[in-house]
């Protein structure tokens, strides 16, 4: 464009030339008409094997992301990994994954990771070589051998072989085993099962069980292994009719408690004496006492009497959990459900040799004393995790010296003297156990994304090989070495089983070291002040605050009461009506001098004198760092825990008190609290609507009765529109698309033109509409849990819209969830949460909560379809219901024609690097799928049904010569989820498992009678009878 | 330029823009096609294909695998050029003194033994990032190579041959594509009279031989799918689907 390089030469000034162009108001000429810049191909150097540009090459490896240690195998394509999903062969997750270890990705390539070893001089950071760091900590061990002894490492629990190396390593220093801590682990559960069963953690038979019983273990959300028990608590579920019933007794229903049949509302502190009388033969406890009415409880001990065998779990956090977890534990004993639905000998063996908290409070107390002369801490982060009243801060700053491997910043590595960066456990090599005779591998699925980071089991041999002493016991070359080494079958045995990622063996166990530690109990629950107990319980997507750096988790509602980017408090409607707390009022809950403030939220789930908090926010406030700016490649580091947690809620474990419960466990339901309004109030960041159906019918339910007796539905539903039986799918044309759209393309040849098929033609030759793509969800399997959501996310590349400088430009509040609070979460698939019963919110009433995926239905007949000027949004032959970005000019038509609410509109530009609203801050864009395009701004999306699968299945099928196969491949949603409550498939043709599920008894389709011919069918949630509390059964749903 | 002359080229060269953006539009030219980029190395297809009948998929690995066709890596270059080394020695019908070559020089010195850089050359087909485009799908139903990109082995520098518009694309898609054309395309076969040439005499170790329809055929057309063959419209020719999402998503 000449005037354009005119003005790039400097030939014309730019006021001059924008003097003329306003002169001449030929706006035009800044469009712009040069090629596009295609940019470079940079080929390889040197071409590695078993790399296929383009293709997707696999690993099997182990997510560290909590203790369970499930199998996932992670897709690479071209030397990075962009998705994570369940290794199908691995015996604990079985191909399921959570929404947290899909998360483990933004781990990997976060972009506040340390690019290297740090050390702290005179107080602030410096950058060092790894020979300058790994010299610095040398020095302190080869010198610091006489007081050895009293050097504590903190490492972050895991099974397998590198606990044992650990210990090795350290006793070569002369120093103590190492505590391997899991702060979000039920010590208190681990103890009594340890005593009472033998084992850990045993695995959980639910599909066995005729009644499931939890006092507050959230079996579905990080309560031991919550992926298998999700599995097998939705294999019982499918059993409809036959399925066990589920009570869940405690405080506040979490998610675990929303799946259940019946709430027992007892009040915290008194499980046990409900337990007692479960397991006795007394009368019940009086209401008074458990804030439960006698007969419900003798209801539940008739019931328990004749259903066998039953499964009874403790989760309960008060300060008798210890109590309350033995008595559990003797009831499953004399019930005799030990070996029947409490596997004790098929254990998960990924719990052992976990040390308790009281271990670990100890060594915080030898530091507070000045008795620890070196501190090493790796993968945990107790500075946050662990109650504000036991100032574990100061304590541990009084080491002389201490070591960090953190990958990230955090309150812990904060305090330290020098940061060892460790490879992300996707970068590196080690081993777990998950069950006995099995033996998980974890292996490096890329080059690190960071050059200048080291694995810290390779950092341990260098270490080592610069001490006179130590050096000949680490004559190893590196870590791998002496994993293959103790591997059956050595270092072939190693490379075979990598390619499945399990193989059968055992990892020599760690040796134990025996508690020593006394617990230091905390005053009982009933003796502090306060007009309301606290409960503060782990959040389900955030863990206690190792999530918070991960935007996808932040951004993933919490399934209970769909909040993102930030703190909240629960009460009970009754709570706020009372006290005259509206949804978003920011209260103050106080405990003796310390107070948190965050927003409201009335829930039905809680007790009248109950406030709930979860953890996982309220991270370091790093106020002493500059704005952060997005763009910004030099930002220091993000001190606290990094960019996304910054000034992000509150951290409830602030309010609880300094000690333990009965067996060391730090208790969560500890004090009561104070509550108070303070005048102030925020639009909340939840992606809720309504939390009732209105009568829609989007979320329906089948009582079990009902399903035995063979009524499919109540009597005013067996009307359909125009007799067409709603499980019917049809390929082909089902939408009023314009003839002219597409007929003409379509069989030129014909007297018609093809103006009627055209290529919805199935007879068209190249059978482009011999399929219809659809998906069936099971209501009765899906849990809630939001695995699915977070899988979309990453498969995707969905941005997540809620970070503080991520709202507009003009009239910016730098706060967070602000994009989130006005509806602008991206998420193309949401899980919806509906309650039913209790319609005046008052305490007492029994309620039920439904789940419902809701994603883009596909219709036949879409309404979106017909409302776009552009055909941006047009009916593909095989079913799909498809958004063309390039074609779309942003009017929204679709989305406010769309009855379900599945379009999402780029308000910003998410996908745009150059903006501040950039979702994919570097490296963070390393995990952006290739085959989907990243959206611009102005730009509808929604579900595609993970179109490029299909594509990628049908060009493999076509590359072999082949047909599809069914079942051959499925979606991200259902790949990861734990429940396997969603299947994805051709409806079209009766082989695929979904064509044979759609015509379930329990199918419906969400809005039927708009007669939009969706192609997701749902199967009605079966509610099984509830306690005597129970309002009669409504007729089944609507 | 004088500030007098300014104010009258200015609106000058503006109304040139905007009639130059009103012809591109009315064209439907925003596409770069005959754009000839300068590469790092002056790779000469010419000599590699048409004079030692090199098939394409030795370096382009992945075309009939891969929706990337792969670019060779440096190592692949070296495989050969280890032995002819920038220095080219006298050949009986090519050269007969021997020659210091300046580009070999370079692809040795971006190789440094295994130890340095890729060549970074510069991209000239490019379909925007919302279109995909699996070469393998194409190259397995028979589509040559220079269907779309021209007869590569003609050019001493390459350039953009196809608009890679979407009406072109959509012409092939819905229209039908027969080998035949491929061939002639490929300058293997005669449009006129659709015979293919025979084959030319034996070659003879470092004779240049002409490329002709048989080993031509032989050494770049692939493979057709066996048993699953491209679907065919009314008139025999193959066709596929052209709905957005196949390639839009």
């Amino acid at each position: 464009m000449p005037d354009a390089d005119n003005a790039k030469n400097g030939g014309v000034r730019r006021r001059e030339f924008l003097k003329v162009l306003g002169a001449s108001g030929a706006a035009a000429a800044t469009i712009g008409c040069t090629s596009e810049n295609v940019g470079k191909l940079i080929p390889y150097l040197v071409s590695p094997d078993a790399t296929v540009p383009g293709v997707s090459t696999y690993y099997a490896t182990t997510c560290r992301e909590c203790s369970a240690a499930c199998g996932v195998i992670a897709e690479t394509r071209d030397g990075r990994a962009i998705k994570l999903e369940g290794n199908p062969e691995h015996p604990l997750n079985r191909g399921g994954l959570c929404a947290r270890g899909q998360a483990a990705l933004q781990g990997l390539y976060n972009p506040d990771r340390f690019r290297g070893p740090l050390v702290k001089q005179n107080g602030s950071w410096t950058r060092a070589s790894w020979d300058d760091a790994i010299n610095i900590v040398s020095q302190r061990l080869t010198n610091g051998r006489a007081t050895a002894g009293n050097a504590v490492f903190i490492n972050q629990h895991e099974s397998g072989s590198f606990p044992t190396f650990l210990d090795q390593w350290l006793a070569a220093f002369g120093m103590r085993p190492h505590l391997s801590v899991d702060l979000e682990a039920d010590h208190a559960v681990i103890e009594a099962n340890r005593r009472t069963y033998g084992v850990a953690w045993p695995r959980l038979s639910f599909a066995d069980a005729k009644l499931i019983i939890s006092f507050g273990a959230d079996f579905l959300e990080g309560w031991g292994a919550s992926v298998p028990q999700q599995l097998d608590f939705a294999d019982a579920r499918a059993k409809l009719e036959t399925a066990p019933r589920f009570v869940y007794v405690g405080p506040r229903r979490s998610l675990t408690g929303l799946n259940a049949d019946q709430w027992i509302p007892c009040a915290p502190g008194a499980e046990l004496a409900v337990i007692n009388f479960l397991g006795g033969r007394g009368s019940a406890p009086s209401r008074d006492q458990t804030g439960v009415e006698p007969a419900v409880l003798e209801q539940l001990r008739t019931e328990l009497g004749t259903a066998k065998p039953s499964l009874i779990l403790s989760g309960v956090t008060t300060d008798n959990a210890g109590e309350v977890a033995a008595a559990v534990a003797a009831l499953n004993q004399s019930l005799g459900n030990v070996g029947t639905t409490i596997r004790n000998a098929d254990p998960i063996t990924a719990f052992e040799g976990m040390a308790g908290p009281a271990d670990l409070l100890d060594a915080i107390e030898r530091m507070r004393a000045g008795q620890v002369s070196m501190a090493f801490v790796r993968g945990v982060n107790p500075a946050y995790a662990l109650p504000k009243s036991l100032n574990v801060a100061e304590a541990f700053q009084k080491v002389p010296f201490k070591v960090s491997f953190s990958s990230y910043p955090d309150e812990t590595t904060e305090l330290c003297d020098v940061i060892l960066p460790d490879f992300h456990a996707l970068e590196s090599w080690g081993d777990a156990q998950p069950v006995r005779g099995t033996i998980a591998l974890q292996q490096p699925t890329m080059d690190p994304v960071f050059a200048n980071t080291r694995a810290a089991s390779d950092v341990l041999i260098a270490l080592a090989k610069k001490d006179p002493t130590a050096a000949g016991r680490f004559a190893m070359k590196d870590y791998r070495t002496w994993l293959s080494s103790r591997f059956p079958g050595g270092d072939r045995g190693l490379t075979t089983a990598l390619t499945k990622g399990v193989a059968s063996g055992t990892v020599a166990p760690r040796a134990a070291a025996a508690s020593t530690a006394a617990p230091r109990r905390i005053p009982a629950l009933t003796s502090t002040s306060g007009d309301f107990f606290l409960v503060v319980y782990p959040s389900p997507t955030l863990g206690k605050g190792s999530g918070t750096n991960k935007p996808w988790l932040i951004e993933l509602p919490d399934p209970v009461t769909k909040m993102t980017w930030g703190s909240w408090v629960e009460i009970h409607p009754e709570t706020a009506t009372r006290l005259g707390i509206d949804r978003g009022d920011i209260v103050e809950v106080k405990v003796g001098n310390v107070a948190v403030r965050a927003p409201a939220i009335p829930y039905l789930g809680v007790r009248p004198d109950v406030i709930g908090i979860a953890t996982g926010y309220g991270h370091r406030a790093a106020t002493d760092v500059p704005k952060f700016d997005a763009k910004s490649t030099t930002n220091p580091v993000q001190w606290g825990y990094g960019r996304y947690a910054r000034n992000l809620g509150v951290n409830a474990l602030d309010l609880l008190p300094s000690g333990t419960g009965s067996t060391g466990e730090i208790a969560l339901t500890a004090t009561k609290a104070s509550l108070s309004r303070i005048g102030d109030h925020v639009t909340v960041a939840s992606t809720e609507g309504s939390a009732r159906q209105h009568g829609r019918g989007i979320a329906q339910a089948i009582s079990a009765d009902d399903l035995s007796r063979g009524i499919r539905e109540p009597a005013e539903r067996e009307v359909r529109p125009d007799g067409t039986p709603s499980q019917e799918f049809l390929p082909g044309l089902r939408s009023p698309v314009a003839a002219d759209a597409q007929g003409i393309l379509g069989a030129p040849s014909k007297p018609d033109q093809g103006k009627n098929v055209g290529l919805y033609d199935p007879n068209h030759p190249t059978r482009m509409a011999t399929r219809r793509w659809a998906m069936t969800i099971d209501l009765a399997r899906c849990t809630g849990c939001s695995a699915c959501v977070t899988a979309c996310y990453a498969e995707n590349n969905i941005p997540t819209v809620g970070a503080p400088w991520q709202n507009a430009t003009i009239f910016a509040t730098e706060s967070p969830g602000f994009n989130i609070g006005r509806g602008r979460e991206m998420s193309w698939l949401r899980i919806e949460r509906y309650f039913e019963g209790a319609n005046d919110g008052s305490f007492g009433d029994e309620f039920e909560t439904r789940f419902v995926p809701m994603l883009c239905q596909h219709c036949g007949n879409a309404p979106c379809e017909p409302v776009c000027p552009v055909y941006a949004t047009y009916h593909a032959p095989d079913g799909l219901n498809v958004q063309v970005y390039n074609r779309c000019v942003g009017t929204r038509y679709c989305s406010n024609n769309c009855p379900y609410k599945v379009r999402y509109f780029n308000w910003f530009g998410y996908g745009e690097p150059g903006r501040k609203q950039y979702a994919f801050p570097e490296p963070l864009n390393w995990q952006l799928n290739p085959d989907v395009t990243v959206r611009g701004k102005g730009v509808m999306e929604k579900c595609s049904f993970c179109v490029q699968r299909i594509r990628e299945a049908e060009n493999r099928a076509a590359l072999e010569h082949r047909e599809l196969a069914p079942d051959e491949f499925t979606t991200s949603c259902a790949a990861a989820c734990p429940s396997r409550a969603i299947t994805f498939g051709d409806a079209a043709d009766p082989q695929w498992t979904v064509a044979q599920l759609a015509q379930d008894r329990r199918a419906y389709h969400v809005f039927e009678e708009l007669n939009t011919f969706s192609a997701v069918v749902y199967l009605k949630k079966v509610t099984h009878t509830s306690g005597p509390t129970a309002q009669p059964s409504p007729p089944a749903t609507r | 330029m004088t500030k007098r002359r300014k104010w009258t080229a200015i609106p000058g060269l503006i109304a040139l823009a905007t009639a130059a953006i009103l012809l591109s539009a009315y064209s439907g030219a925003s596409s770069s096609q005959g754009s000839q980029p300068q590469q790092p190395i002056n790779f000469p297809h010419t000599v590699h294909v048409q004079r030692l009948g090199m098939n394409c998929l030795y370096c382009h690995y992945t075309a009939n695998k891969s929706p990337d066709p792969g670019l060779p890596a440096v190592s692949t270059c070296m495989g050969c050029h280890q032995i002819i080394g920038p220095t080219l020695m006298p050949v009986a019908g090519v050269r007969t003194k021997p020659y210091k070559s300046p580009e070999l020089q370079k692809l040795v010195d971006y190789y440094k033994g295994g130890a340095g850089k890729p060549v970074p050359w510069v991209r000239i087909h490019k379909v925007p990032e919302y279109v995909h485009f699996p070469h393998m799908r194409h190259v397995n139903a028979g589509v040559t190579c220079q269907t779309c990109h021209g007869k590569i082995q003609e050019m001493p520098q390459v350039y953009q041959y196809s608009s890679l518009n979407m009406g072109w694309c959509v012409s092939c898609h819905v229209n039908g594509y027969s080998p035949r054309e491929g061939e002639v395309a490929a300058g293997y076969a005669s449009a006129d009279t659709g015979t293919v040439t025979p084959a030319g005499a034996p070659q003879q170790p470092g004779v240049a031989t002409p490329v002709t329809s048989a080993n031509a055929q032989q050494l770049s057309s692939l493979p057709v799918a066996v048993g699953r063959q491209p679907a065919k419209n009314a008139a025999g020719r193959s066709i596929a689907r052209y709905d957005c999402a196949n390639c839009h998503y």
